[in-house]
């Protein structure tokens, strides 16, 4: 008999596990296909060395003469991709190995196969009947399907960053952040993109200053946009290397979903409650059936890494006799576009809806000393605040590491801090950072170099 | 400078104490000794003295608020002494040659810029940053905003630090301790029940009755013993004493029998050391009398009764009595006991099963003396009957140690003149 069995290894899962062991729950997990699951294998980690990769390309032909460094014939520059996915895969298998280690490490059975839910104690692995306290499920989420009669015309980020020739003209589909990079990314290489967007606009979650400043960057990289597209079959709108998008017939050699994603419902059992393509589950993300539990994008609260993870531990933390809700509303959002963007707590939209009388402080990059010497002074911070106590409810950042800042602004909301805190916190020079500080200064009366 | 004088550990593993009343104010001239505060812990109501003269500076904390051992009380005001000097002294003092006697600084008592965390919130200075109560910075925000003391709220946050919402619903739940929900299905807007926090003498007698029926085998022997005799002896010097304004009652006898029966029989003055696998047999006879107060029952302790002379007694009975109805028994007054005596008689009952007062090895509970037909020679003549019921831990006494022990008060009881002869 198992305290625990979980069902996929992606980073909701796999840190599930490890927490699990660490508390001394005899655990397994079952994994279908590769340890790390789509975060490590497709997704995040392969996105990110690719963006890395084109980022060195890009620095070298625009910055490298004038920071200083000669001898570099702009002619013979070109982008390799297979080099890059060979670097990238690498790291995931650096990664991985790490995972499968400490699943190890911590007395986490791993076992590969199907998994089948027989009952709310036992799941099948392909052929072997385990008996179990509880079950996690976190067999993730996979893209909505285009269809295709044209063999590779269409491919999903699982099957994208794979040694291949990759075509001159490529359509991007979809509105999510991951659309948005992956857009950015093939322009950066030097291809002609189209980013098709099934939405009135892109980056629905993000506030729209993070928003609208995306929408001008995208404008003068010069990706043609389109919005409230629906692409579910390239039947009738593809043909000999061109698509047919809202009247206009565009170049497009390799189409990319990256359109919104639905749950992996795995084979079951017993009868577990599902809307819009995912599992629906309680605030201690239990699903409608007792000690069935199921975590990151599987239940569609969130289709970050983190948040899966942040549940995981969350569940595992339940069953051990710790129980502190998850604060779904402090949790950050990282988009890795060019800059980056991240932001956490409210959106303007939202504070207003709520009522608060608030303060928005805003310091841009151009005046952070860091920024200008990094050579990357494109993007602000703000930071939005109640004006009676200064209660920190929002921050929102685009500059080239603001995935990694807007941590800080997360142990801000953490611990209620209010602008004072921020403005009291002194800040390293010179670093990019030190806009929390700025605009700290800002929200309580005036920043210092602004 | 400032001393910051901390809630002191006056008992055996105190661990908190409730603020019953104020002596001193602020910007009040106070002398090393003076009573400032008096506290309701666990076991005791005691006043704190001040540890040093000088001028209250600051106090923390409202009647009624619970204070935690090592949490400041006072900020005294101290002219002219040096941080380096005061530091010598305080050093001193923890090593327990202070100038508070008995109390035991709780440590760390350490010389801090004035502190104002924990004032009440009409004091209109800054809020400091050195802080006791774990909250966040919104909570203390909305706290001062509301004028309520951040300390006195329980946190919910990771290391119980005090939330936003703690202080939102703390305000919320203030103004009804009166819960009308339902005893009466069916009227739930009645106020039917009242609800009240528990004082820490109530938490202490719940504590300590559970742990002595959980652990003490109970095993309780009645008898009646005729005090004719005594209560005539009783008399004659009840007027005697009370030209010295001692007051004479027979419990005095009493004790002094039961101290007397304890040195006999050895078992009844013991405690089980379980898991060290020993019998500890004390050789000094403090007995614990029972004492109904208004906040609780207290059990204060006559140590060396056997010692004591029957008058001695009476006077420290007198005096604990007192001290138990005043409220100011001290941790001194309270440890040590080895035997107890509950004496309900006073108020009513002729028997009851007395719950030991654990860990000791027996309770002796004294009912209601009355007169009653007893046999003397052949005649049935009238006598003066004292029911007595004794409970004992029958893990360490067995019955014949018992019978043969309450038999020995009865000798003495019924033969007073015996008191005085062993």
């Amino acid at each position: 008999m198992y305290d625990l069995v979980i069902i996929g290894s992606g980073p909701a899962g796999y840190v599930a596990a490890i927490r699990a062991g660490q508390t001394g729950l005899k655990t397994a997990i079952i994994e279908k296909d590769v340890i790390g699951g789509m975060c490590l294998n497709w997704g995040c980690i392969p996105s990110k060395a690719m963006m890395e990769s084109v980022k060195l390309y890009q620095r070298i032909i625009k910055d490298a003469s004038r920071f200083g460094v000669d001898g570099i014939d702009k002619k013979e520059l070109s982008f390799n991709w297979n080099k890059a996915i060979k670097r990238s895969d690498g790291i995931i298998k650096k990664l991985t190995g790490g995972v499968e280690f400490l699943l190890k490490k911590n007395g986490v059975e791993i076992i590969k196969g199907n998994a089948k839910i027989v009952s709310a104690n036992s799941v099948l692995a392909d052929n072997r009947l385990l008996e179990t306290k509880n079950i996690i499920i976190a067999t993730g989420s996979s893209s909505t399907t285009i269809e295709s009669k044209h063999d590779g015309l269409v491919v999903d980020p699982t099957q994208l960053f794979i040694e291949r020739e990759l075509p001159q003209n490529i359509v991007v589909i979809g509105k999510s952040p991951v659309a948005v990079e992956l857009a950015q990314s093939f322009n950066m290489m030097g291809k002609s993109v189209t980013l098709v967007s099934d939405g009135d606009h892109i980056m629905p979650l993000a506030d729209p200053y993070i928003r609208n400043f995306m929408l001008n960057k995208i404008k003068k990289e010069r990706i043609k946009m389109f919005n409230n597209i629906e692409i579910n079959t390239t039947d009738g709108i593809w043909e000999d290397g061109n698509l047919l998008v809202d009247g206009q017939s565009l170049p497009c050699d390799l189409i990319v979903n990256a359109k919104d994603r639905k749950g992996n419902i795995l084979e079951s059992d017993v009868q577990l409650e599902t809307e819009n393509g995912f599992l629906v589950t309680n605030e201690r993300f239990e699903t409608s059936v007792k000690g069935i539990f199921a975590v990151g994008d599987v239940n569609g609260k969130s289709m970050y890494a983190h948040v899966g993870s942040a549940q995981g531990l969350n569940v595992v933390n339940f069953l051990s006799g710790i129980e502190q809700e998850l604060d779904m509303s402090k949790l950050p959002m990282n988009m890795y576009t060019v800059p980056e963007a991240a932001q956490i707590g409210m959106t303007e939209d939202h504070v207003k809806e709520a009522g608060y009388d608030y303060k928005v402080s805003e310091f841009p990059l151009s005046a952070n000393g860091k920024a200008q010497t990094e050579g990357n002074a494109e993007g602000f911070i703000r930071i939005l605040s109640e004006t009676k106590y200064g209660e920190v409810l929002g921050v929102q950042i685009v500059a080239p590491n603001a995935t990694d800042m807007i941590n800080e602004a997360s142990a801000y909301m953490q611990l209620e801090s209010t602008v004072y805190d921020i403005a009291q916190t002194i800040h390293t020079h010179p670093t990019v950072s030190e806009v929390f500080m700025e605009a700290g200064f800002e929200a309580v009366d005036k920043a210092i170099h602004k | 400078m400032r001393y910051v004088f901390k809630f002191p550990d006056i008992g055996e593993g105190l661990e908190e104490g409730t603020i019953v009343e104020w002596h001193v104010e602020k910007g009040q001239t106070v002398k090393m000794g003076d009573s400032l505060v008096t506290m309701e812990t666990d076991k005791v109501v005691t006043a704190i003295p001040s540890p040093r003269d000088g001028v209250i500076a600051a106090k923390f904390g409202k009647v009624g608020e619970t204070i935690h051992v090592g949490a400041a009380l006072v900020e005294i005001e101290i002219e002219g002494v040096s941080i380096e000097e005061d530091a010598k002294k305080e050093a001193v003092e923890e090593e327990g040659a202070g100038v508070v006697g008995t109390l035991e600084v709780a440590g760390n008592s350490m010389v801090l810029s004035a502190s104002k965390e924990g004032v009440p919130s009409d004091d209109s200075s800054k809020t400091s940053k050195s802080g006791k109560a774990l909250a966040t910075p919104v909570a203390r925000a909305i706290a001062k905003d509301l004028g309520i003391d951040i300390n006195v709220i329980t946190g919910t946050g990771p290391g119980n630090r005090v939330t936003k919402e703690d202080v939102i619903n703390f305000g919320k739940e203030k103004p009804s301790k009166e819960v009308s929900s339902s005893p009466t299905p069916g009227n739930p807007s009645e106020k039917s029940v009242q609800i009240e926090p528990l004082s820490q003498i109530r938490k202490t007698i719940a504590k300590n009755m559970i742990q002595s029926k959980h652990n003490a085998a109970h095993m309780t022997v009645f008898e009646e013993v005729e005090i004719s005799t005594l209560d005539q002896i009783r008399k004659k010097y009840k007027e005697i004493f009370a030209k010295e304004d001692v007051k004479l009652t027979y419990l005095a006898f009493i004790i002094k029998a039961v101290a007397l029966s304890l040195k006999k029989y050895r078992a009844l003055n013991a405690e089980m050391d379980w898991d060290g696998g020993n019998m500890i047999y004390k050789k000094y006879y403090n007995i614990g009398i029972a004492i109904d107060t208004e906040k609780g029952l207290v059990v204060p302790v006559i140590k060396n009764a056997d010692k004591l002379s029957i008058k001695e007694i009476a006077v420290a009975i007198d005096n604990i009595s007192a001290k138990a109805r005043d409220g100011k028994l001290t941790m001194d007054d309270m440890k040590d006991g080895t035997f107890s005596i509950t004496s309900y008689g006073s108020i009513g009952g002729l028997f009851a099963v007395p719950v030991i007062n654990y860990p000791q090895a027996g309770i002796l509970g004294v009912g209601r003396i009355s007169k009653k037909p007893v046999v003397k020679g052949d005649d049935i003549v009238a006598g003066l009957v004292l029911p007595l019921s004794l409970s004992v831990d029958h893990r360490i006494a067995d019955g014949g140690e018992t019978a043969r022990f309450m038999n020995s008060i009865m000798d003495y009881l019924a033969d007073p003149v015996s008191l005085i002869m062993d």
